[in-house]
């Protein structure tokens, strides 16, 4: 399996600038949208949460 | 759930002159000019009518108006049509700026005082928290400033070195 990432960027790209350009009110109506759905994940969320953590790189640690 | 329903709230708090003006910041300002992007609450700049000789700005008159009208405060947050907004007065010479260059767009037939991209990039790049920075980067990419006014703004801020220090990092190489 090979992944043409330029034409996946591409697409990214085209899809970010159709957003953009729709109207304000419908943007605004998106923002409601999104908004209320992260509301819905916070509060299926309170279950306990996987976290995840990277490990603290050595900076400054003698080799 | 509605920002119409917000904006709907700002204006009739300028016609009742509980403030002067106001303009929309942050990511939901920044959606006026780039695809949408999830936020939990709306930042609303305000500047409000002062006496004269009063030695503190304080923002009672906007929650005592907003109280009266059913709104709950939620920590920092006033809610509003389940929106939790945050009222804050210009923190700085760079937000009065954008407060008083703000523009006024039409959303469907509800008028919306918004900053221009070009000082909601300045105050992003001032800001410099990693989300910030994607922010500006987001506004670049999608050819949303006017480089000149851009430029003149973080000039005339004393942004140059962290404007450079930016371009190095994310738009060079």
């Amino acid at each position: 399996m090979s992944f043409d990432f330029e034409r996946i960027w591409k697409g990214k790209r085209a899809l970010s600038e159709r957003l953009a350009a729709r109207p304000l009110a419908e943007k605004l109506r998106m923002l409601d949208a999104l908004r209320e759905r992260a509301v819905a994940l916070r509060a299926a969320g309170s279950q306990p949460a996987v976290k995840v953590r990277e490990a603290q790189p050595p900076y400054g640690k003698p080799r | 759930m509605k920002i119409e329903e917000v904006l709907r709230t700002v204006n009739q708090m300028t016609t009742d002159r509980v403030i002067e003006r106001y303009a929309i910041g942050g990511a939901v300002g920044a959606t006026f000019y780039l695809e949408p992007v999830s936020t939990l609450d709306i930042d609303i700049f305000i500047e409000l009518h002062t006496t004269p000789g009063a030695p503190l700005v304080t923002l009672e008159p906007v929650f005592h108006y907003l109280r009266a009208r059913g709104c709950r405060m939620e920590g920092e947050h006033i809610v509003i049509s389940d929106w939790p907004v945050q009222f804050l007065p210009p923190t700085g010479p760079l937000v009065e700026e954008a407060l008083t260059n703000a523009i006024e767009l039409d959303v469907g037939g509800i008028s919306a005082r918004v900053f221009t991209a070009e000082h909601l990039a300045a105050i992003a790049l001032q800001t410099g928290r990693a989300k910030d920075k994607a922010r500006l980067l987001q506004f670049i990419e999608a050819g949303a400033l006017d480089s000149a006014r851009f430029e003149q703004i973080v000039t005339r801020h004393n942004l140059v070195d962290r404007w450079r220090q930016f371009q190095r990092q994310f738009l060079e190489g």
